[in-house]
């Protein structure tokens, strides 16, 4: 059998780090899919709440899929992993894990939903911001997995090519939604311009290098995060110029999130996710 | 102020080649391209569906309830109605046979 074979080769520095891709391909794919999820029942159009809602569905998906992995590589389980750990044990990036608020002072929001995050998105939420955070991610997962569907490492392999249907659609998606907004108005032109000076340079951090990134390479596991980030750019650059927005020059990426080292709002999102398992933590769901 | 209710696309969903059509709904979109992607999360997530199309509704010209009654029987017609033959089972049989 496939799996069991791989898993038998598995020993030293190539273990290593396949779990440490495992963490940060799950990681990323858990928080996305929640920063999507919080908009579920807010988005600006019907169309278009069930359409984030259902991508963050397919997020959430990957995530287990990942964390499952990594449980029979003798991690802790899919539950334990989403849970139990403290925000420093996470290893996503910080694109992810950022709130979809627009700038500037503002009341504080009405309690609604008994949760501080999707109160904020009622009256502050900035959807364009959220927009285009979907485009830059899905062109991002749909490179990072296409390489995957080749790696050396059959189990993640496997994964990529079922994923496939569903990343191609959030990018038909994310594109539908740039090539529109990015010249439909001159609100619209504005506020998708401003959403992209703001995100590039935490976008560049999806593609942090880690210690790993050379034996990954060498190894057929996955390609360097720095040739991903080359071919994300040759599929994004285009897209946005022909919307015509424009990538920041001299954007720095933002790193920090693969070495543990993250933004307070993955803290709070962290909390927010693990609340209700705190009130029982030896309840059976 | 300006009209900001986008135009609304009817949803037809197919489960498998050589299935017919059918309308499952409708969604609103600003154009068509925008409507099939919208379409595809709130009719395609469910079931299976190899194919999808989306038409604006204001292209579709229908017959008036009121009218309904042209397709009311006044005899019976029974004679119409397809079944007794064994058309579809000798076809299958041709189809599976031949591979066509």
């Amino acid at each position: 059998m496939a799996v069991a074979l791989s898993e038998t080769e598995l020993t030293g520095d190539r273990r290593s780090a396949i779990i440490d891709l495992l963490y940060r391909l799950a990681d990323d794919s858990l928080i996305i899919g929640h920063r999507e999820s919080e908009w579920t029942g807010l988005g600006p159009i019907l169309e278009e709440d069930i359409a984030f809602s259902s991508m963050a569905q397919d997020k959430m998906g990957h995530a287990l899929a990942f964390y499952t992995l990594l449980h029979e590589l003798a991690e802790p389980n899919p539950n334990q992993l989403a849970f139990l750990r403290s925000a420093s044990e996470f290893r996503c990036c910080a694109f992810v894990a950022l709130e979809s608020f627009a700038d500037g002072q503002q009341s504080p929001p009405e309690s609604l939903f008994n949760n501080p995050v999707r109160d904020r998105l009622v009256s502050q939420g900035d959807w364009a911001l959220s927009c285009t955070r979907q485009f830059l991610f899905s062109e991002a997962d749909a490179v990072r997995m296409a390489a995957l569907e080749t790696s050396s490492y059959e189990p993640l392999a496997q994964l990529a090519r079922k994923f496939r249907g569903e990343l191609k659609y959030h990018t038909m998606h994310g594109r539908m939604l740039i090539e529109r907004l990015g010249a439909a108005t001159e609100e619209s032109r504005r506020r998708m311009s401003a959403s992209v000076d703001t995100l590039f340079p935490y976008a560049l951090g999806m593609f942090e290098t880690t210690k790993w990134d050379k034996l990954l390479e060498a190894e057929g596991l996955a390609p360097a995060e720095c040739t991903l980030c080359e071919r994300w750019l040759e599929e994004v650059g285009p897209r946005l110029r022909a919307a015509g927005l424009e990538i920041p020059k001299n954007a720095e990426p933002v790193c920090g999130g693969r070495i543990g080292r993250h933004p307070a709002q993955l803290a709070r999102l962290v909390d927010d996710i693990q609340q209700v398992r705190r009130l029982d933590p030896a309840a059976s769901w | 102020m300006s009209d900001t209710q986008w135009t609304v696309y009817e949803v037809f969903h197919q489960q498998a080649r050589g299935e017919p059509h059918v309308h499952v709904g409708s969604v609103h979109a600003p154009d068509a391209e925008s409507g099939l992607i919208l379409a595809k999360e709130q009719f395609g997530r469910r079931q299976a569906c190899v194919n999808m199309w989306v038409v604006r509704a204001d292209a579709i010209t229908a017959s008036a309830y009121a009218d309904a009654d042209i397709f009311q029987h006044g005899t019976d017609k029974s004679y119409r109605e397809a079944f007794g033959y064994e058309t579809t089972r000798r076809a299958r049989e041709i189809g599976d046979s031949q591979e066509i």
